[in-house]
């Protein structure tokens, strides 16, 4: 697989995220499919942070641990990151005298690594600039290494600059002097990429938390409340930064429990209102869902995982917390747990997520984690035709609304437990949205028979929702003839026999792909060859609860071995598929590290599986 | 007042103050025009939470201390709507104090009734942070040994923009308080004393007829927000009540929101699917 990545390392504050950005849109731009990953710890200055970008004329979904190029903005990326250069991989670092110890010059000597020293702080003072400029010119000489030409550079900051003038003539001089210094002092070094791939130019370079944030503007949202918690917290700035053109009311609120709240008054009078925020932010807010199910008040929460328990790692990745998705919050209500795995989804679900929620006037949590909200994707811009926008029984009509009774809210008769719902302020019969058990129109009534009427009038909403929560999706690879064999993924809507079947959720799914097409894994078998190719296929659960098991179940049966991929300890996807439909969930593959799965690791771990003789299943 | 009758039968204590709030705030509505339909009623839970089914509009009974920030979404999302929350002294200092500080800094543009019976009622008379120090409560056979939480100094304290007071029995005075909240232009906060038979045997009723006057008898400037807040912390001899302060110079929250300016619909009537092309090409 062609693939090149660049490591840009240094500490929190020293501008990294800047050359990240300005690099992967540079290359984005020039027709590369980029994979942005970031690794940070939790404090603003110092502490020792990573900008990964992993390019390639292919679509590309997660990143690889191994690198071509590491740009060391200090000498702590010498110290820690020379190991994960590939050979004949590239150093540009910035520490002048560094010597390496013994071990890591073997290692250089060995995989035949190019040190470039760049005396940037020299340069930028002969040309007067200031030492943030650097990233500039660094960037200059990355795009001469990666033998891009400084034009599309120039064009970039000019975007960025353009209003500044003096600002920019000196962004100009550095880019040109960026590119002087290639000459100089890396002359016959160079890393070429393919041939760029044009469909990649007119797509967009964004994290998922902005991908999520389009979503949620695009599905009607007016209102935001949020208390900052990575990772949630660049949803909330991105929704906040764009206001003042949405029009939108923003709420940074005193507390979890606050934004929780004002959401839901905010849905209760009927505008769509998200919040975000991360576990222990969602702790605070599970009372406010278990009220959100007794009044049956339509509502969405972003639950962007991180790993505890606790504060635990604040600033890394996992999937631990769909167990708690599913389970928090004191008492019985319909809920829907849904859980996205790329920017695709973090758009797509955003006003699914709020027309399930109107629909089975029910709460709907949308998982997402630190690796999509902060991993930058490359994303054809999204197909807007696709969304609805659906509000169930809300009745709106003036003659509807005059003929309306106050017990029609929580009518327990009403098919399917979903009962007419209207807005404070309609000209028509009140109720009350009772948090305690209440009758039809939201009269408190402890009464045995009404406790038990209400209950199942709520409850029958999660077997509606049940019918209609879409199976989950089979990705199988496809060997592209006269292209050497190689092997795309592509989506599969007939359940076909498969040697090994992934079987996992959220953020896993990039690296899952890419790890099959990398391996070079079909999934139609290869017919001549001696000894039968392994076939493999992934099945992908975006909706998690209620949960979907027949198409699972109807796979598993297929197939010679089940393979759960979680970024978690006890593969919680394995434990509620054996919940639900009695699966065998013995082999998994998990990871609660806090990192992501990578493509070349989970490769090699899956290889593991393909590489076992029959008989030896689920060792 | 009529049409905000209801079937339903109050199950608050006899001589319970609920009464009197609950009539008053029928009457405020009534008397500023306000049909059931035109108006958003937010409960607590507390014994006045009981009161949620006891009354019409379109009403909502939420979680223990919590009823501020859910009143303050609801009407953020309708600003066209009056929205009035109601919650007790148990709650408000104590579970829900946050939200409190939060509300009146905030200045969001509703009513807060402080049902003020100075103990948890409705879980059986234990102290609340509003008790009277050395007072034997249920749980506390020995008074308690926290300090009484200074109510009116604290409120002062976070630049309210409307304070009032008045008592439970004192249904006229009531009713045109609460009127006046729901003009004002921001966070009124309306502090209720309220009587509780049951639990309550400092202040009582009785004591309350004794202690209250009226300050517009004297002449008291609203205005003044050192002599409001002396006049509502310092409750030794005698009580003020009526609107203790008040100012309307300065935009409430929602005036305050810079994307919201100019904006003649609100954000229920803004909901739709909403082309977000532009915002795309920003990300190219």
């Amino acid at each position: 697989m062609p693939r090149t990545s660049i490591k840009i390392t240094g500490a929190a504050g020293q501008g990294i995220d800047s050359i990240g950005e300005i690099v992967g849109k540079g290359l984005k731009r020039a027709g590369y499919c980029v994979f942005g990953y970031r690794e940070y710890m939790s404090l603003i200055k110092g502490g020792h942070s990573s900008y990964q970008l992993d390019v390639s004329d292919r679509v590309i979904r997660s990143s690889e641990t191994s690198i071509d190029i590491l740009v060391a903005l200090n000498h702590h990326g010498l110290e820690l990151n020379i190991p994960e250069l590939k050979r004949g991989g590239i150093i540009i670092h910035l520490t002048e005298g560094w010597k390496f110890p013994p071990e890591i010059q073997k290692i250089i000597d060995k995989r035949k690594l190019s040190i470039v020293y760049l005396p940037v702080e020299n340069i930028l003072a002969s040309l007067k600039a200031k030492p943030i400029l650097g990233n500039v010119l660094l960037t200059s000489v990355l795009f001469g290494i990666l033998g891009r030409d400084r034009a599309g550079l120039k064009e970039l900051v000019t975007e960025q600059f353009g209003h500044k003038k003096d600002l920019l003539e000196l962004n100009m001089r550095c880019i040109d002097e960026g590119y002087k210094s290639k000459e100089k002092f890396a002359p016959t070094l160079t890393i070429p990429l393919p041939e760029p791939n044009p469909v990649f130019r007119s797509h967009m370079l964004l994290t998922g938390s902005k991908a999520m944030g389009l979503g949620a503007i695009h599905a009607g949202v007016r209102l935001y409340a949020g208390y900052p918690m990575t990772p949630s917290s660049p949803l909330l700035t991105y929704i906040a930064d764009m206001q003042n053109e949405t029009g939108m009311v923003i709420k940074q609120a005193e507390d979890e429990i606050t934004a929780a709240q004002i959401v839901s008054g905010a849905m209760y009078m009927g505008t769509r209102a998200l919040t975000a925020t991360s576990g222990g932010g969602f702790d605070l807010m599970s009372e406010t869902l278990s009220l959100n199910g007794i009044i049956e008040n339509p509502a969405v929460f972003v639950l962007a995982q991180r790993p505890g328990p606790a504060t635990g790692l604040p600033t890394w990745t996992a999937q631990a917390d769909l167990l708690m998705a599913i389970n928090t919050a004191h008492g019985e209500f319909a809920r829907c747990v849904l859980s996205v795995s790329d920017a695709q989804d973090c758009f797509d679900l955003m006003p699914i997520a709020f027309n399930l929620a109107e629909v089975y006037q029910a709460v709907v949590i949308v998982l997402t984690d630190k690796h999509v909200a902060e991993a930058l994707f490359t994303q054809e811009p999204f197909s807007q035709g696709k969304a609805t926008l659906k509000r169930g029984k809300l009745v709106t009509d003036r003659k509807e609304l005059a003929k309306l009774k106050p017990g029609d809210r929580y009518d327990p008769k009403a098919k399917d437990g979903i009962s007419l719902r209207w807005l404070p302020g309609a000209q028509a019969a009140t109720y009350c949205a009772q948090g305690d058990e209440h009758n039809a129109d939201g009269t408190v009534d402890e009464t045995a028979f009404n406790a038990k009427a209400q209950l199942e009038k709520r409850m029958k909403k999660m077997k509606a929702l049940a019918k209609v929560m879409p199976q989950p999706e089979l990705w199988i690879g496809n060997r592209e003839q006269g292209t050497g064999n190689r092997v795309t993924v592509r989506l599969s809507k007939q359940d076909v026999s498969l040697d090994v079947l992934l079987v996992g959720w959220g953020s896993t799914k990039g690296a899952v792909l890419d790890a099959m097409e990398e391996m070079g894994k079909g999934s139609e078998g290869s017919k001549g060859r001696k000894g039968r190719e392994k076939r493999i296929g992934y099945l992908h659960f975006t909706y998690l609860w209620p949960l979907r098991t027949e198409r699972f179940a109807a796979l598993a049966k297929r197939a010679k071995e089940v393979v759960f991929v979680e970024g978690n300890y006890q593969g919680q996807l394995a434990m509620l598929l054996k919940q639900e439909c009695g699966a065998n969930t013995d082999a998994k593959i998990l990871k609660y590290d806090g990192r992501p799965f990578f493509v070349d690791e989970l490769s090699s771990d899956l290889q593991k599986y393909l590489n076992q003789k029959p008989g030896t299943k689920n060792q | 007042m009529q049409s905000y009758s209801c079937v339903n039968k109050c199950t608050w204590c006899d001589g319970c103050g609920d009464y009197g709030i609950w009539t008053a705030v029928k009457r405020a509505l009534t008397e500023s025009g306000l049909a059931p339909w035109q108006v958003c009623l937010c409960f607590d839970v507390g014994c006045h939470g009981n009161g949620s089914d006891k009354l019409q509009g379109y009403r909502f009974h939420g979680l223990h201390g919590r009823v501020i920030p859910f009143a303050a979404g609801a009407k953020l999302a309708n600003p066209k709507l009056p929205v009035i929350a109601f919650g007790g002294d148990g709650a408000s200092f104590s579970e829900g104090i946050g939200h409190l500080v939060h509300g009146i800094r905030s200045d969001y543009p509703i009513v807060f009734v402080l049902h003020n019976n100075a103990n948890y009622g409705l879980t059986l008379g234990q102290a609340s942070a509003l008790t009277w120090q050395g007072q034997k409560m249920n749980t506390a056979p020995n008074g308690i040994p926290e300090h009484t939480l200074p109510s009116m100094d604290f409120v002062f304290s976070l630049e309210p923009t409307f304070v009032a007071r008045s008592f439970s029995g004192d249904i006229p005075q009531m009713t045109e308080i609460m009127k006046a909240a729901l003009k004002h232009r921001g966070f009124a906060f309306v502090d209720i004393l309220q009587a509780c038979p049951t639990w309550n045997h400092f202040a009582t009723h009785e004591y309350f007829l004794e202690h209250c006057y009226d300050v517009t008898t004297e002449g008291h400037d609203t205005s003044d927000f050192v002599k409001a807040r002396a006049i509502a912390v310092d409750t030794s001899k005698r009580i003020s009540t009526g609107i203790l302060y008040q100012r309307e110079d300065i935009p409430d929250f929602y005036e305050k929101l810079v994307p919201r300016q100019g904006k003649t619909t609100t954000p229920v009537e803004e909901v739709a699917i909403t082309d977000v092309t532009a915002y795309m090409k920003k990300l190219l």
